[in-house]
């Protein structure tokens, strides 16, 4: 970590060059990146000023900017609906489980892995672990529906068999409270085997040495995860917390939405933006209002984001996203 | 120096942006353009007017057909593309459809230089890719497949994707289905006094939704005449319960709520439901005064709280499953054909499906008693609603380069008695053949998965009983039977004309709908605690909170506008 | 827990472990082989199924070993001829993408990592932007079509999907593990910037190579709704996975759309056909994992590199 410290040095020194002269030295790394340059440009910031779809009446003769300005009316459902705060909340707080929980599990499993010694267990084990992402989110849907319904579902089944008596059998589709806990549950299942490839090669990137001479001054197993393990991969980590912040408004709509499905009774507790916003506008195609929500969650995305990154930042640059 | 650089950047990709978005608006001014390309098409009708009225008189003793085909320049061949949801065939399938095309296209060049080809809309998305289709604005499709109760047709009309269809252009151009067409159904076509739609008019469909059951069996449940009110329909609920423990009663998912709620009011009031508001059709008039309106959901509470009862009991004598609300894998449909359910909540078109001895109907095969009843909702206070015309509509796209020839095109595939059955059933003797008595029937060799031409062209916007060959498998004295017994009571659309304007008030309808859903899935269902006068109360307040007297009260203005 | 057991024996018999090491391995394969059952029971009860005949899964459910052999549902899938084409094309453009994708993210991630780089913090920015403001469907679709004319071309699915702002931050994150003194000791030899990366970062990138490459390999591999937008019906050969999405939505929608009425619904299969796609679209990708593991025991010794 300290050489880190001692690196960031030599980007003082460069500091009294004019723009021009920055641009003629560092020709070759502005060519290096000029190709990730042009594709943002051509496919994210290209079609950026057509956000302007989502302050106008869209008529599709006249076209995005030929159209008539109508100020926040789209945005007007979503406020007006009573649930923005309610949903927004749902949505943050399940999108925390998920980054933190995600996170925490997929940096454990990766360290385990790699203590793991067996090399046939480590591979077997870490494909294996990948196979719930391959799973699309509506099979997941039927595969928790047969392992959960009341009538023939497996749970239940093997209750029954237990003598479980009918009334007090496992009634999760009209339970909401157990879905928080559930939905998590099957996010970290399925991504966990993705997630904590990240870590796994991070792991691989650190000094083989430093882990040799630890052994060498006797440093037990869990010194050994506490002061080098886990250190080194803490730049990551952050990259990764800081990384999701952004998106922290969006929820994934594939796994509420075929998991939890449209069922009333458990909107108390599983009722994202996307889910509430979906059943809505179902009855009507609108691209201006879809555009209007998506707005409103980049646009709390990017102060958290920014506010997060600042203060980082000041704590340590090197931490920081950009 | 640092912000300067960002600036500098993001000012430079904003202004690449703006620029790239520059040559897509000077693309999508290839909108003012063809509504340029469009005036100019009015003015040649005008041009061909006069040619045309002059010949009139020959024209009505001759039939019409394409009189005016003569004035028009068909000098150059083009090609039509035409919008309809469906998936593309693939590999038999697909080579099949295209020998039929080779055919159809060989008249059409022959009749009017113009060949047609198929834009697929696939189920994926569909409502999606539908829109952003017709947003391109390009000539990308020429003829648009469209719905005013399932595809967007009026929102689009207004939303200026489809082309004005002037009444010169349409008798130029169109003239036999200008001619077929009742003026009458011409206004329901109109928004802003322009018609955007040509509707589907003369096809016997009905779409009104009800129980199928299985008729001998509610005769042993005591059902003499079979089912004719809700309470039979417990009663029959009830009988197959207790007596075929194999069979649920009914294997409904989560989405029948509306359809069912939607049944109740119809079967116990004069309700006549506006289309196209929301998806519960929250709105309507009644019988006898139709242009008052209200919403029965607000105002029947005691029927309301009947319908919460019966449900609550249907749920307690296990018709559907316990987790109905999430049950999106339902089969019922097939599971009824082959005999593992006792009902099928549908509409009549289906029932006529149901009813037949078809192959797939595997119950009369096994049981020779077996016979399918169907008890529609409406039936107890005779209160049935023909379908709006609208219900499938042939549109012109406005970004359509030939919208004179696509119309054309649509004149011969709705009218010419060879391109209608080329195109709804394939080649005669090939992908089907008719018996002795005229009926369809299906040839040797055929093979339902390559000459199913009908489940290809998806032509649900322009189907023509005069045209259309009736099918020999079908039990045409009970569907007979059944329309005859509609006919008696009907009344037709009444509001097919009205087209509401609901910007202002499409914030209150998205809360509608979404209280709707949320209470009505579970009074429907039987899923609520608590008595159902409690329930049903907490909706209607829940309603009255997200505007719903709001939403009634613009479209009584609206209603007066156009009605008084 | 035999085996495993057994294992651990063996292991233990390899080097010489301290109690918490034991303690830490213990835990470490029963917490995994917990994991990985979980993981892998479900795929066997969709290969199962898949395997089963429709009428089987609506009477009892799914199941592991199948009640009632039936390849009916693979039959409906591979009926068409189309898959094997589609295989072609989705490897294809996995491999293409793949490779165009990860040169341009490595090159990126070096640059933006360079701490005398002047402009990284502002490239960087202007890169993570486009993570949190898109402009949504609309515009991002008429763009393509209008503007690019991409419009039934393969270009629309492969360009998209190169990078991603989440991807390069990811690989610049892993530079950053490589110490500056490399790239130093390069610019004392008298290397190019360009030079540098290639024959000195690069090699040692190669678990970062690895992970970046496996994850736009799955992107490729799994991508459906940028073809959704683009290919249209007159396009005859579909990547794997929206060909395969199609077929389920073609049978779902026929049955709950209103359109459903006007089409006789014969015997097909509904259930068992999502789980055949899973496995299809499964299958091959899961192959490649054995290589990028390959890449993963390498670890880097600065040390050496330093001598």
């Amino acid at each position: 970590m300290s050489k880190n410290k001692q690196e960031s040095k030599p980007a003082v020194q460069v500091k009294h060059l004019t723009l021009w002269e920055k641009i003629v030295r560092h020709r070759i790394l502005i060519l290096m990146c000029l190709p990730a340059i042009i594709f943002f440009i051509a496919f994210s910031y290209a079609p950026l000023p057509g956000i302007w779809v989502a302050f106008v009446k869209y008529n599709y003769r006249d076209g995005i900017f030929g159209s008539r300005f109508i100020g926040l009316d789209n945005f007007k459902f979503l406020a007006t609906s009573g649930k923005l705060f309610e949903l927004t909340k749902n949505t943050v707080l399940y999108n925390l489980a998920f980054i933190i929980l995600g996170n925490f599990l997929a940096v454990f499993v990766a360290i385990l892995l790699n203590e793991m010694q067996s090399k046939w267990f480590k591979k077997a084990s870490q494909t294996v672990m990948f196979l719930p992402y391959f799973i699309s989110q509506v099979l997941v849907g039927i595969l928790v529906f047969y392992l959960l319904n009341f009538d023939s579902g497996l749970v239940n089944g093997i209750l029954r068999s237990l003598g479980v008596a009918e009334e007090s059998l496992w009634q999760p589709y009209s339970t909401p409270g157990v879905w928080p806990v559930l939905l998590v549950i099957i996010y970290l299942w399925q991504q966990t085997g993705y997630n904590s490839v990240v870590y796994f090669a991070a792991i691989c990137g650190i000094d083989a040495e430093m882990i040799e001479a630890a052994k060498v001054d006797g440093a037990n197993g869990f010194q050994r995860i506490r002061y080098i393990l886990l250190p080194s991969l803490k730049p990551t980590i952050v990259v990764l917390l800081l990384f999701a912040l952004g998106g922290i408004v969006k929820g994934n709509f594939g796994l509420f939405y075929n998991v939890v499905g449209t069922n009333p009774l458990l909107y108390s507790t599983t009722d994202i933006i996307e889910t509430y916003v979906y059943r809505a506008t179902v009855a009507e195609f609108n691209f201006s209002r879809a555009s209007a929500v998506g707005l409103y969650q980049s646009v709390i995305g990017f102060v958290i984001v920014m506010t997060v990154n600042t203060i980082v930042k000041k704590i340590d640059p090197d931490y920081s996203l950009f | 120096m640092k912000k300067k650089v960002i600036a500098a950047l993001l000012a430079a990709t904003m202004v690449l942006g703006m620029t790239a978005c520059g040559g897509n608006d000077s693309q999508q001014s290839s909108a003012p353009e063809s509504s340029g390309a469009e005036s100019s098409a009015e003015e040649s009708p005008e041009a061909s007017d006069a040619g045309e009225e002059e010949s009139s008189a020959e024209e009505e003793s001759a039939g019409g057909e394409a009189a005016a085909a003569g004035d028009i320049d068909t000098s150059e061949h083009v090609v039509i593309n035409y919008m309809t949801t469906g998936d593309a065939p693939s590999g038999d399938a697909k080579a099949r459809l295209d020998e039929m095309m080779a055919e159809l296209n060989a008249i059409l060049t022959e009749k009017v230089n113009a060949e047609l080809d198929i834009y697929y809309i696939s189920w994926t998305d569909y409502l999606s890719n539908y829109n952003l289709t017709l947003a391109r604005m390009d000539g990308t499709v020429d003829l648009v497949g469209t719905a005013s109760d399932w595809l967007d047709a009026w929102p689009n009309s207004k939303n200026g994707a489809f082309l004005e269809l002037s009444e010169e252009m349409l008798q130029t151009y169109a003239p036999q289905t200008w001619a077929s067409v009742p003026a009458e159904n011409w206004e329901l076509c109109k928004y802003n006094g322009e018609i955007y739609l040509i509707p589907e008019d003369n096809y016997a469909q009905w779409t009104n939704h009800g129980f199928t059951y299985r008729l001998d069996w509610a005769k042993e449940a005591g059902l003499a005449d079979g089912v004719h009110s809700w309470e039979d329909m417990t009663t029959y609920f009830k009988w197959v319960k207790e007596n075929k423990p194999d069979i649920t009663p009914w294997d409904s998912d989560g989405t029948q709520y509306a359809t069912m709620v939607g049944g109740w009011i119809a079967s116990h009031s004069n309700y006549v439901a506006i289309d196209g508001i929301n998806s519960g059709a929250m709105w309507g008039g009644t019988k006898d005064d139709l242009y008052t309106v209200y919403s029965p959901y607000m105002t029947d509470t005691d029927s309301l709280v009947e319908f919460a009862k019966m449900m609550k009991e249907w749920d307690e004598i296990g018709v559907w499953k316990t987790d109905v609300l999430n049950n999106t894998t339902s089969t019922n449909r097939d599971d009824y054909r082959i005999g593992k359910v006792a009902a099928e909540q549908h509409h009549t078109q289906t029932w006529t499906d149901l009813v037949s001895h078809t192959e797939a109907n595997k119950i009369y095969q096994e049981d020779e008693n077996a016979e399918s009843g169907f008890f529609y909702f409406g039936e107890e206070s005779k209160n049935v609603v023909a379908l709006s015309i609208t219900h499938g509509a042939m549109a012109v796209s406005a970004g359509s380069a030939n919208p004179e020839r696509a119309l054309m095109v649509y004149d011969l595939l709705r009218n010419d008695p060879d391109c209608y059955t080329l195109f709804n059933y394939g080649i005669k003797g090939v992908s089907w053949d008719t018996d002795d008595q005229g009926m369809r029937i299906i040839p040797e060799g055929y093979n339902s998965d390559t000459d199913n031409i009908n489940g290809m062209t998806n032509f649900w916007w322009g189907r023509n009983d005069d045209l259309e060959v009736k099918d020999a498998t079908r039990a045409w004295d009970k569907i007979d039977a059944m329309y005859a017994e509609y006919d008696g009571i009907k009344i037709e659309y009444p509001y097919g004309q009205f087209v509401p304007e609901v910007d202002s008030i499409e914030g209150q309808i998205s809360n509608i709908n979404e209280v709707h859903t949320n209470y009505m899935k579970q009074i429907a269902f039987g899923k609520y605690s608590g008595t159902a006068e409690e329930i049903v109360a907490e909706y209607q307040a829940a309603l009255e909170a997200a505007g719903i007297n709001d939403v009634t009260a613009e479209l009584q203005r609206q209603f007066d506008e156009l009605y008084k | 827990m035999a085996k495993q057991d057994k294992d651990l024996a063996e292991s233990g018999a390899k080097v010489k472990l301290g109690t918490s090491d034991k303690v830490i391995r213990g835990f470490g394969y029963a917490f995994i082989t917990f994991y990985t059952i979980c993981c892998i029971l479900p795929f066997l009860v969709i290969i199962g199924t898949s395997f089963t005949s429709e009428a089987m899964v609506r009477a009892e459910g799914v199941q592991i070993i199948p009640k009632d052999f039936s390849l009916e549902a693979y039959k409906m899938v591979t009926k068409s001829g189309g898959i094997w084409k589609s295989y072609l094309l989705t490897i294809l453009m996995t491999a293409v993408g793949t490779s165009v994708g990860l040169s341009i993210i490595s090159m990126t991630g070096y640059a933006l990592q360079r701490k005398d780089f002047s402009f990284r913090n502002g490239i960087s920015f202007f890169i993570y932007f486009t993570s949190l403001f898109q402009a949504g469907l609309a515009p991002y679709y008429l763009l393509m079509t209008q503007t690019y004319h991409l419009t039934d071309s393969y270009l629309a699915v492969l360009l998209p999907l190169l990078m991603s702002p989440w991807l390069i931050i990811l690989m610049k994150n892993f530079v950053k593990a490589i110490p500056h003194e490399i790239t130093e000791s390069g610019k004392i030899d008298g290397a190019g910037d360009f030079r540098i990366f290639v024959s000195l970062i690069l090699p040692m990138l190669k678990p970062a190579l690895a992970t970046i490459g496996l994850f736009l390999a799955l992107s490729y591999w799994n991508e459906w709704y940028q073809s959704s937008l683009f290919l249209s019906s007159k396009v005859a050969v579909k990547p794997l996975q929206y060909m395969l999405y199609e077929i389920v939505n073609k049978n779902d929608m026929l049955r709950n759309s209103v359109a459903g009425q006007y089409i006789n619904l014969a015997d097909i299969p509904q259930e068992t056909i999502k789980m055949a796609n899973a496995v299809l679209a499964t299958g091959p990708i899961v192959l490649l994992y054995p290589f990028v593991q390959k890449y993963f025991i390498s670890g880097i010794t600065v040390g050496a590199v330093k001598g």
